[in-house]
Parts: structure tokens; C-alpha cells; sequence
């Protein structure tokens, strides 16, 4: 019967080494269409969060039925066969671990705490019901696409910093150093998408069937097993990864995986306490309005909170955001950072884009492309730009400081601004003088004025600028197409 | 012994979990199906009634009164249009819109007469109106607006609701042009009717805030860069809002340091309130009030390109003193 682990362990390497492609091309700057977000697009758990919070389920994201229902048919088998994290902490446990037989055998128990998972799904869930999506912070695929491209890459040798990513890579890092002394401890007490597929799981058609006249209660069958849901006795399938270790381990062979096989007697404890889930969603009700309180860009907008374009309206953004970061490993400038404060507490790790690090590439609509949730709209090149011949989509506005400026301020020529700037007509225009230098010889000088009807608020200009650390000339959201109330000028007459 | 787990599956139980199973998979089905791409199909903008009246034949299309007392003057001009009886009918809704923009006493005149509004009130209940509200976004806070301008006490006595800018919801409404995305009062969308009731007063921009300027008071956040067109941006107004009538309040006026005024000695007392439902011709009215040539006012000019209504002041019967 090995040879049922032996697929089950290509399955997980195909998947591990897919995801880990995937997000490796992506951040690299690969210009395929390549299907970067197709496990995000699966995520049963971005999907309930985005039907709750925003009452929709956008595009691609319909996929996540699909893996519904495999779990109604054959369990968890997302858990155990394809998760990549699951088989990082699979491999994880595995490494220094030298457990005994006794040893496994006791840490592969159940334990009652292990339903904290279904109470951190039931939060999830009633704060997505109140608008705020947070499920992305526990989220395994999320939470595995920040740790690696925003976090562990970033150490590389020329890797792209990213502030907060020690963050990211350190849950990551400390789920993969949990699980070897508790196997799969994130899956086993924390995942929420595991929680929720648990729940689907409890349908599923096909299952571990025991015999019980063959078993002779030995318990080899929890040497190895990942989902701590104890196949002998009363099995609890919503917990079983179905990475079906114990098959080969039962000696006598008691053990088999099949369609509706009879149901073994319930467990003496229940899975979890619905009084604690009651007083989960009771205590959500009271903290998730704190949340949005914080104080982001939900009721007024916030002059650094800078969203890619294309982003929804901000409380929207809110509401579909999961906050994987595949923007962020999409932008090509590196210019689409996650926020530390600037969306408040609900939009943390949401991206924002910093001009001093990178600039929105005028025709490049890649985070658009990428993003599994609709949270930012995809967006043609035409249509971005402008060249449809429509309003281009606006994500700030750019502003001279005429106290840094050199031009200015300083009597020292400099254009960089307006020859990056990439509209056509340019936004940035010059107002020509010529004016005595300190030694008493003109100079000329063309100063820098932004024309606010042209500007799309890119921010290559602040990028450029030689102006070093705090530029002469930055973007602030104000301007953003996405928010009517955060318009600049007036929109251009009606033709 | 007998195994559980070797006994073979009743019929009943077989049935039974995949019935289960199979419902759980159409739940989730009909779930995605339902909610696919749904925000799409949504959204959608409140549309702006038209709250004028059939046209009043041989009625004039207004008339102003002159009197020491503003509620007489209302009264004598509102029968000179045909009466209230003509613009509200029973168990009508009425949004009465007076400018209640600042912080300001009445003797001020920065906001609309009280007893101007309060007057107005009791008409539109004593022709059967279910319910009167007194509504405006303030430029100060709201509640001291409210109160300091006379209009909360005044009007509510008279037997209205006051909904204050605090108060007020704001909902997208099909607003066009400069305006475009700006929010509506909700109050304002769901009348029947809505009677403007402006102040005549001076403003540095625009030189008069007259009746289309009031509209802005019904708008939400961002309502501010319409100042970078103000004339075009107050015709479009003009446009957009079209009241059942138009109560010109120049009971006082100012007529300098406007829109917000404060010293006594920029404010004139002229004691004349005109009403009318063209509301062009009411806006022509208050500016010749100021001592302004109304085809000087920019947003006069564009109203009339517009065919908003007649920039003619012979459409206003005067009528004179009591």
C-alpha cells in the first residue's frame, strides 16, 4: 500500500513546486500570462469571505466551488494533496523530528484546542458579514505568498525589500518550526480554510473505512498521521487530511479509503463548543466595529493612501481585499508595498504604493491582472491610459514643493520630472524664467507646474526626482478616479 | 461479534448520505450561481424627480410682496400664484429648502428669514401636507445653525421636521456634469415636492448667492470644487433641481462680506419676499434687489442658454405694499 503515499507525495510536490513557480515567475517580472493567482482563485475561504462581506463572488473566484466539491467527495484532500503549506509543515515535521513510536503516537492525539480553528473561522466570518475581510491574515495561501515573495525572498541577494516583511516571513518561518514538534500545528488548531473545508468534509462520500473485527486497536495507524483525527475508534473525518499514512501502517490490513463507508460511533467529546463559537461571533460583533474605527480611508481619504489602479472604492477594497500580496509581487517597479498604518488597522498588509520605491508603470495594468478577488479591477491598457478616449484612471495627483524644488528654489536648472512624466500631453508643464544667479549672470530656468486635468498621479516624477529622501515632488491620493468625494478639479465638460 | 463496520449499508441510509451530500453540493451551487458577479448587475444612481406643477393659465408666473411683516408678504404672494392649495395636495411630503448655511443671528441675514420659513410651513400643512421637513447641508456646524439662524425653533413650532446636515443621509443620485459624483440628501430625492427658499445675499465669488446657488445645500461631500466654475456649475444646478417653487427671500439682504456677512451695517432691510415657478424669473428678481443687472450675473446667462426658465423680470407681478 505504499504506493498510495508515493502518489500522494507527487501530488503535493506538483503542487508545492507549481505555487513556488508561479509566485517565483510573478515576482520576477514574467510578462506571460501565466495563471499566477489559479490557487487563489480555488480558496473556498477568499470566496465565503468575499459572498459575506461584499455580497459578491467575482469572477474566477467561482473556481473555489470547485473544490467544495472534491471535498464533498473525497474530504480534505485539498489539506493533504495539494496545500502548499501543508506539505512545507509535512516536510517541516518530518525534518529533526526522531520521535519515537510512542512519542508520535501521543503528539498524533487529538486534542480539544485544536477547534480553535472553527472559532478563528467563525470570527472571520462575522467580521467579513460586518465589511471588514480579514480572512487573508490566516488565509494558507495568503499568508504562504507574503512569507516567501515579501518576506524570505527579500533576503535573497537582490531581492526587493519590503517593509514588514520580516512579519510575513516570521509566521511563515514559525509555522514551519511549530510543526516539528506538533505535525501540522497551523492545519491542525489555526487554518480557517481548513476549518471551513472541515465543515464541507463532514459530507464527503468517500472516507477512511475501518474493520473493526481486523483491528486490534494497536494504534500504528497514528505513527504517521497528519491530521491528528484518530482513524481508530470514532474517526473524525473533518479532521482527516486524507494523506491516508495510516493505509500501509495498519499491520493487519483493518484499514481502507472508500464510498460511503459505514459511519463509526461519534466521538465522546464534540468537536467544538457552540457556546464558545456563540461567544466568538458575540466578542467579533464588539471588536470588528473597533477595527473599522481605526482610522484608515474608509470615511475620510488619507493623502499617503495610495491604491493600485483600477482599486475599488476604498471601503469596497475593503470588503474583497485578502490581502495575498500577488499585487505586490506583480508590480514591475516594485512600487506596491503593504500598508503598515496607512489603512488603519482593517487594511493592514493591504497594498499602497510608495513612489520613493517604485512608480505605476503608465500602460501596465499587471495587479489588476493578478488579483484573485476583484478587490482591483482589471484594467485594459487603453482604458488606463486614457487612449480609449476616456478619463485615465487616476491614482493621485502630483504636487511641486517649490521649497525643495531645485528650479524654485535653489536657481539650479533641472527638467527630470517633466521628461519622466508620461502623459501626452504632459501633466507637467514649465513656467520659463530668466532670472539673476547669485553671481549677478542669468540663468534660465524652467520651473515645474502640474496640471491637475493631465496628471494621472503615476509618481514616476517623485521616483525620479533628484531631490534625494524627501522628494520635491510627491503624489498624494487626492484625485483617485476610484472616490468621486476625493476629486481634485472638476471633471471636463460634457461634449 | 458483530462489526458495525462490515455490515452493509441499508438502502435507507444510502439515500439518506447522499441526499445529504448531494444537497450540501446544490446549496453551494445555487450559493455561487446566485452571487456570481453580482455587484455588476447592482448599483445604479437615485434619479431626480421633476417637482414642478402643471402650468397655472392665466396666473402670473410670480409675484412679490413688499410689507413690514415677511409672513404676510408670503402669504399675499402665494395667492397671487394661485394659492398653496395649487402646489401641494393632500398627504403630500414637502422638502422646504431655506439657506441655513451659517452660524449666524437673522438680523445678519446670512441665512433665510425664520418667519419666512416658519410661514411657509404652516401653508403646506394647512393644504394637507402629512409631513414638512426643514432641510439644509450647513457650511458651520449643523445644529448651531439650526438654532442661532431661528429656523429650528420657527419652523418645528410651525410644525415640521428638521433634518440637519448631521442628520441628513447622502445617497448617489444621477447629479451630471461638474456635480457628477457628488452625493444627494436622500430627504430631498424622496419628495413630492420641494419648495426653494433662498436668502438673497452677497457673495465674492459669484457676486450673489441667489435660488440655484441654494442647491448646494443639498449636495454631500466635494460640493466645494464647484467653486472652480461657479457659474456654469450653479446654471447646471439649476438644471438638475427643478422646485415646485421658488420663495426669494429679501427681507434682509446683504449686501457686502458675503456669503457668511456678521456686520449689521453690510445688511439692508428691503422687507419683500417674491414667489414664483419660474424660477429663473425669481432669480432675476433678487439680483435687481442687490442693485445688480441680472444679464451682468454669469449663471443668470448661462440658466437662460439652458432654457432653465425666463430671465425676465416683467414675469414678476409686483404687488406692491399691504
Amino acid at each position: 500500500m505504499r504506493w498510495v503515499q508515493r502518489i500522494r507525495a507527487v501530488y503535493q510536490g506538483f503542487f508545492l513546486l507549481l505555487f513556488l513557480w508561479l509566485l517565483a515567475r510573478l515576482a520576477a517580472g514574467d510578462l506571460r500570462d501565466l495563471p499566477f493567482s489559479v490557487f487563489h482563485h480555488a480558496d473556498p475561504l477568499s470566496a465565503v469571505g468575499l459572498v459575506l462581506a461584499a455580497g459578491t463572488l467575482p469572477g474566477a473566484l467561482a473556481w473555489a466551488t470547485l473544490l467544495i466539491l472534491l471535498t464533498l467527495l473525497f474530504g480534505r484532500v485539498f489539506c493533504g494533496w495539494i496545500c502548499p503549506l501543508g506539505t512545507l509543515q509535512h516536510l517541516a515535521s518530518r525534518l529533526f523530528s526522531g520521535r519515537k513510536r510512542r512519542e508520535s503516537q501521543l503528539v498524533n492525539r487529538y486534542r480539544r484546542w485544536y477547534a480553535l480553528k472553527v472559532y478563528i473561522l467563525v470570527a472571520l466570518l462575522v467580521g467579513a458579514l460586518l465589511g471588514t475581510l480579514q480572512s487573508g491574515w490566516l488565509d494558507p495561501l495568503s499568508l504562504t505568498a507574503r512569507g516567501l515573495a515579501s518576506g524570505l525572498w527579500a533576503a535573497l541577494p537582490g531581492g526587493r525589500l519590503v517593509p514588514g516583511g520580516w512579519l510575513a516571513a516570521g509566521l511563515l518561518l514559525g509555522i514551519l518550526v511549530a510543526s516539528r514538534f506538533i505535525p501540522r500545528l497551523f492545519c491542525r488548531a489555526l487554518c480557517p480554510l481548513g476549518a471551513l473545508l472541515g465543515l464541507f468534509a463532514r459530507f464527503s462520500l468517500f472516507r477512511i473505512r475501518r474493520r473493526a473485527s481486523a483491528c486490534t486497536d494497536c494504534g500504528a495507524c497514528t505513527f504517521a498521521c497528519q491530521g491528528a483525527d484518530e482513524p481508530l475508534g470514532s474517526h473524525r473525518v473533518h479532521e482527516c487530511h486524507v494523506c491516508l499514512n495510516c493505509l500501509p501502517a495498519c499491520p493487519k490490513a483493518a484499514l481502507g479509503y472508500a464510498a460511503l463507508p459505514a459511519l463509526p460511533p461519534a466521538p465522546a467529546q464534540p468537536d467544538f463548543s457552540r457556546r464558545t463559537a456563540i461567544g466568538t461571533a458575540i466578542v467579533t460583533l464588539t471588536v470588528g466595529p473597533l477595527l473599522r474605527a481605526s482610522g484608515g480611508g474608509r470615511d475620510a481619504a488619507r493623502a499617503d493612501l495610495i491604491r493600485p489602479p483600477g482599486a475599488l472604492p476604498e471601503g469596497e477594497f475593503l470588503k474583497q481585499c485578502v490581502k495575498c500580496s500577488l499585487c505586490q509581487q506583480a508590480c514591475p517597479t516594485g512600487a506596491l508595498h503593504p500598508a503598515i498604518a496607512q489603512a488603519g488597522v482593517e487594511g493592514f498588509w493591504s497594498p499602497v504604493l510608495i513612489a520613493r520605491r517604485g512608480w505605476c508603470e503608465f500602460a501596465c495594468t499587471r495587479c489588476g491582472e493578478v488579483c484573485p478577488t476583484g478587490a482591483i479591477a482589471k484594467l485594459t491598457s487603453a482604458r488606463k491610459t486614457g487612449y480609449d478616449g476616456g478619463e485615465p484612471v487616476r491614482i493621485g495627483t502630483a504636487f511641486v514643493d517649490r521649497g525643495r524644488c531645485l528650479p524654485w528654489a535653489m536657481g539650479t536648472p533641472c527638467i527630470v520630472c517633466e521628461e519622466m512624466c508620461p502623459t501626452d500631453p504632459k501633466a507637467i508643464w514649465f513656467v520659463e524664467v530668466e532670472e539673476p544667479g547669485r553671481d549677478g549672470q542669468p540663468v534660465r530656468l524652467q520651473r515645474p507646474m502640474v496640471d491637475p486635468q493631465r496628471c494621472t498621479g503615476c509618481g514616476i516624477c517623485e521616483n525620479r526626482c533628484p531631490v534625494g529622501a524627501k522628494a520635491a515632488i510627491s503624489i498624494s491620493s487626492v484625485g483617485e478616479s476610484r472616490d468621486p468625494l476625493n476629486r481634485l478639479v472638476l471633471p471636463p465638460p460634457a461634449r | 461479534m458483530i462489526d458495525p463496520y462490515e455490515t452493509r449499508l441499508s438502502r435507507r441510509e444510502l439515500v439518506l448520505r447522499l441526499s445529504s451530500t448531494g444537497l450540501v453540493a446544490g446549496a453551494v451551487g445555487v450559493g455561487a450561481l446566485l452571487f456570481h458577479d453580482r455587484r455588476a448587475q447592482a448599483a445604479g444612481l437615485r434619479p431626480i424627480p421633476d417637482w414642478r406643477v402643471p402650468g397655472g393659465g392665466s396666473l402670473p408666473e410670480a409675484a412679490a410682496a413688499h410689507g413690514a411683516d415677511p409672513a404676510a408678504n408670503l402669504r399675499r404672494a402665494i395667492e397671487a400664484v394661485g394659492g398653496m392649495g395649487r402646489f401641494v395636495k393632500k398627504g403630500e411630503v414637502v422638502v422646504i429648502k431655506p439657506n441655513v448655511g451659517w452660524d449666524r443671528l437673522p438680523e445678519q441675514a446670512a441665512n433665510t428669514d425664520p418667519q419666512v420659513v416658519a410661514e411657509l410651513v404652516r401653508l403646506c400643512r394647512g393644504a394637507g401636507a402629512k409631513r414638512v421637513v426643514v432641510t439644509d447641508n450647513s457650511c458651520n456646524d449643523p445644529r448651531r445653525c439650526f438654532a442661532r439662524s431661528g429656523i429650528a425653533a420657527a419652523a418645528s413650532q410651525a410644525g415640521a421636521e428638521i433634518v440637519d446636515g448631521s442628520a441628513a443621509v447622502f445617497v448617489p443620485a444621477s447629479v451630471s456634469g461638474y456635480s457628477s459624483g457628488i452625493e444627494v440628501m436622500e430627504a430631498v430625492l424622496l419628495a413630492d415636492r420641494v419648495i426653494n427658499v433662498p436668502v438673497v445675499k452677497h457673495h465674492s465669488l459669484s457676486r450673489a448667492t441667489l435660488g440655484m446657488k441654494n442647491w448646494m445645500g443639498v449636495l454631500g461631500k466635494g460640493r466645494n470644487r464647484l467653486h472652480q466654475s461657479i457659474h456654469r456649475s450653479v446654471a447646471e444646478l439649476g438644471a438638475m433641481f427643478r422646485p415646485t417653487l421658488t420663495v426669494m427671500d429679501a427681507t434682509r439682504i446683504l449686501l457686502a462680506n458675503g456669503p457668511q456677512g456678521g456686520s449689521l451695517a453690510d445688511v439692508k432691510t428691503v422687507g419683500a419676499v417674491a414667489v414664483g415657478t419660474d424660477a429663473l424669473a425669481c432669480e432675476v428678481w433678487g439680483a435687481v434687489q442687490m442693485g445688480l443687472q441680472p444679464a451682468s450675473l454669469g449663471f443668470i446667462t448661462e440658466a437662460a442658454q439652458r432654457g432653465i426658465g425666463r430671465a425676465d423680470l416683467a414675469l414678476v407681478k409686483d404687488l406692491g405694499s399691504a
